[in-house]
């Protein structure tokens, strides 16, 4: 064996091992023996990297302010899960706090009874779904059991699939309901049938022997 | 012989007898199939890689490697050797795990085979064919590139679709929540649907198809060069619409424009239809 | 609830002043409790961060998706069910988001095909033949994290996952979607060139003194 054909055979056995002729010719080879010397060296010295750069404070700023934007967390009111945060620990409400927002809360509340503004349908996404349902109706709870006995892996893909497709046939039936004639609606009443039925089609496929 | 003794020759024979496993454990195999011409090859392999290219010549050339002894791969051909099949099978009442039921594939098909392939989390990428391709996978990332004249079928949860150079196709891409990506792809039809999925698409549109991008909530981003002869018309229910591409407005048309949530016009000849439909995801058309 | 003892908890895992592990973060994260997802944040944002920075080599990019992560994790607490270590969950969570977004930036993945490889003239040299200098014992990490940084993209995703962050090929290659050889091969091919430029980066040291 040559230093050419050991090294293009490198990749492959630098950490299992090679064979008897492989391990020879790393034993008398000085070159190659130096070669995989470094390669090993460089391999060790990165394990020990550390994590050493924490993110500039910005980023937690960006995360609080789009989970406030998609409606997921809102500072002093009950979250779409239904339990009640805990106050941020930089920010704490005085009482006169407290009255002042549920005051607002109030006149908010009688404003939304005594007038109704044309608003469009909230977008409905996954995550609000996942947050607003986190039950599955009784069928589809039965095929991801059936997916998770066989296939474990991909058991949280169909979850996650199924609910956002669930919110995908909620959302079009609505829409077809709302306008009989709107052959767009129907036609998105129908992707998202068809893809409830891929859904099942290959959940099923998953779980059979 | 003493305790000490006996325990130490326990303990070198578990190590040996665990190396020797080891070792057993992973086992590499080529096998070479006849497949006529025009044959279907058919992959079944829940987690690993799957990997088919086109190559030349009348065989199937698969070589794979299984990483424990308690799943097997069958390999069947019809007698007139139009269907190979690949699949990978517990043995008897085993139950590997994840890792255990592991097989990775690398298969060569003669460039005019149809090739289905279905997993759960394994990766599939096929390239190089001109035979359809019928891909299903649940979580693995699925990669098609280089396929001319074909039919194109992907199926997948939330696996991540990459299809790349597929000329004068038949495309259809149903995926939940997995994200579809094209570059160059075009043909008669490019049918695209997904829940929550983004879609992106770079290429010209050509060919004079039909293009049609549907989904519920995830993005649609389409990239067109200025050269592209296009019928486009875009849609969102409760999500925006943003288009940077040189249009002109269709005389007669019934669909009329709703500033912010659709737009619709021609470029060029205006030969390919091209469709873009969302529930409450944002779409933008932009020049190349 | 019984709170466990101060002094038993290392610093790592009592995340908040009032003395909550970690686990009991995690739950009452995925009961939609901000706080506590905020110390969950404070507890990993070091090595997510140095994740994004290492396979991305850009602040800006490294914090978006940072942040991208955290969200993500914040709409899938809710399916972390313990099979893992946290930290592991989160941690393949990270990778993924990263990719993805090298994927949507159109990097060149791993390919059979070498036209997508990093060009000849930037590849690693083969080393046949008279033995070098061998680097055992001559690098330090600041020499190691810049050679990292300047490595193509290609070469240096997979070194950060497999030297650095401590994935199995198997694990790249599905993450990749390539197959095991081809993540062998690039990750010797990352070594090979990390060699060649703390070679010269000793070189030039040598020169300068």
């Amino acid at each position: 064996m040559n230093c050419q054909k050991f090294q293009e055979v490198l990749p492959y056995i630098i950490e299992s091992g090679g064979n008897k002729e492989e391990e020879e010719h790393l034993r008398t080879c000085p070159a190659c023996a130096g070669l995989v010397e470094d390669l090993r060296y460089i391999a060790t010295q990165a394990k020990l990297l550390l994590p050493m750069h924490d993110p500039n404070p910005r980023v937690w700023t960006g995360i609080e302010q789009a989970l406030r934007h998609q409606g997921l967390i809102q500072e002093g009111r009950m979250s779409l899960m239904g339990h009640t945060l805990v106050p941020a620990q930089t920010k704490s409400w005085t009482p006169v706090g407290w009255i002042m927002a549920a005051a607002a809360l109030m006149a908010f509340s009688a404003l939304l009874i005594t007038y109704r503004p044309q608003l469009p349908p909230a977008p409905a996404s996954a995550q609000n779904m996942n947050a607003q349902s986190a039950t599955l109706p009784a069928d589809d709870q039965q095929l991801v059991s059936q997916v998770s006995e066989r296939a474990p892996d991909v058991r949280s893909a169909y979850e996650d699939s199924l609910r956002e497709v669930n919110v995908y046939i909620s959302d079009a039936e609505q829409a077809v309901a709302k306008d009989p004639e709107d052959a767009a609606a129907r036609e998105r009443l129908v992707d998202a049938y068809q893809q409830k039925e891929m859904l099942y089609e290959m959940a099923t496929a998953r779980s059979l022997p | 012989m003493n305790q000490h003794a006996l325990t130490g020759i326990g303990a070198v024979s578990i190590l040996a007898l665990g190396t020797v496993q080891a070792l057993a454990a992973d086992t590499r195999k080529e096998v070479r199939l006849e497949i006529a011409p025009g044959g279907m090859v058919n992959v079944v392999n829940n987690t690993g890689a799957v990997s088919i290219h086109g190559g030349t010549g009348r065989q199937v050339v698969a070589i794979y490697t299984t990483h424990s002894s308690k799943i097997e791969v069958d390999q069947t051909a019809t007698p007139d050797k139009g269907r190979i099949e690949l699949r990978t099978h517990a043995l008897g009442d085993q139950h590997p795990t994840s890792d255990e039921a592991r097989v990775d594939f690398d298969i060569t098909v003669p460039a005019g085979s149809s090739v289905t392939v279905s997993t759960a989390t394994a990766p599939i990428t096929v390239e190089g064919l001109s035979g359809d391709v019928t891909l299903s996978s649940d979580t693995g990332q699925i990669t098609v590139r280089n396929v001319a004249k074909a039919h194109v079928h992907v199926r997948g949860v939330t696996a991540p679709v990459n299809l790349t150079d597929i000329v004068n196709g038949h495309v259809e891409v149903t995926s939940s929540g997995g994200a579809v990506q094209m570059v160059n792809v075009s043909g008669s039809k490019v049918s695209v649907g997904t829940a929550n999925g983004n879609i992106t698409y770079r290429g010209d549109c050509s060919g004079g198809g039909s293009y049609e991008f549907t989904t519920h909530s995830g993005a649609i981003d389409v990239t067109l060069p200025e050269y592209a002869s296009v019928d486009l018309s875009a849609r969102s229910v409760s999500g925006s619409v943003q288009n940077d591409f040189p249009l002109q407005a269709k005389p007669h048309s019934p669909f009329v424009p709703k500033s912010g949530s659709s737009f619709a016009g021609t470029s060029n000849s205006g030969l390919s239809s091209v469709e873009l439909q969302s529930f409450s995801g944002k779409i933008r058309v932009k020049k190349q | 609830m019984q709170r466990p003892h101060k002094g038993k908890l290392t610093q790592a895992k009592k995340i908040i002043a009032s003395g909550l592990t970690e686990a009991e973060a995690i739950e009452r994260a995925k009961g939609g409790d901000a706080e506590s997802f905020e110390a969950l944040y404070g507890l990993h944002k070091r090595r997510v961060y140095s994740l994004c920075l290492r396979m991305t080599s850009n602040t800006a990019e490294a914090e978006d998706l940072t942040q991208e992560a955290f969200l993500q994790l914040y709409r899938k607490i809710g399916t972390f069910r313990g099979e893992s270590a946290f930290s592991t969950w989160l941690h393949r969570l990270s990778v993924n988001v990263v990719l993805m977004h090298l994927r949507k930036k159109g990097l060149p993945e791993i390919s059979l095909d070498e036209a997508l490889e990093p060009q000849h003239e930037d590849g690693p040299r083969k080393d046949i033949g008279a033995r070098d200098n061998v680097l055992a014992g001559s690098i330090d990490r600041v020499n190691l994290e810049r050679a990292i940084e300047s490595l193509p993209p290609g070469y240096r995703i997979i070194f950060v996952l497999h030297d650095i962050e401590g994935y199995e090929h198997n694990e790249i290659a599905e993450m990749m979607g390539c197959s095991i050889g081809n993540s062998k091969s690039q990750l010797h091919k990352a070594r090979m060139k990390l060699r060649d430029l703390l070679k010269l980066s000793r070189a030039e040291k040598a020169a300068r003194r």
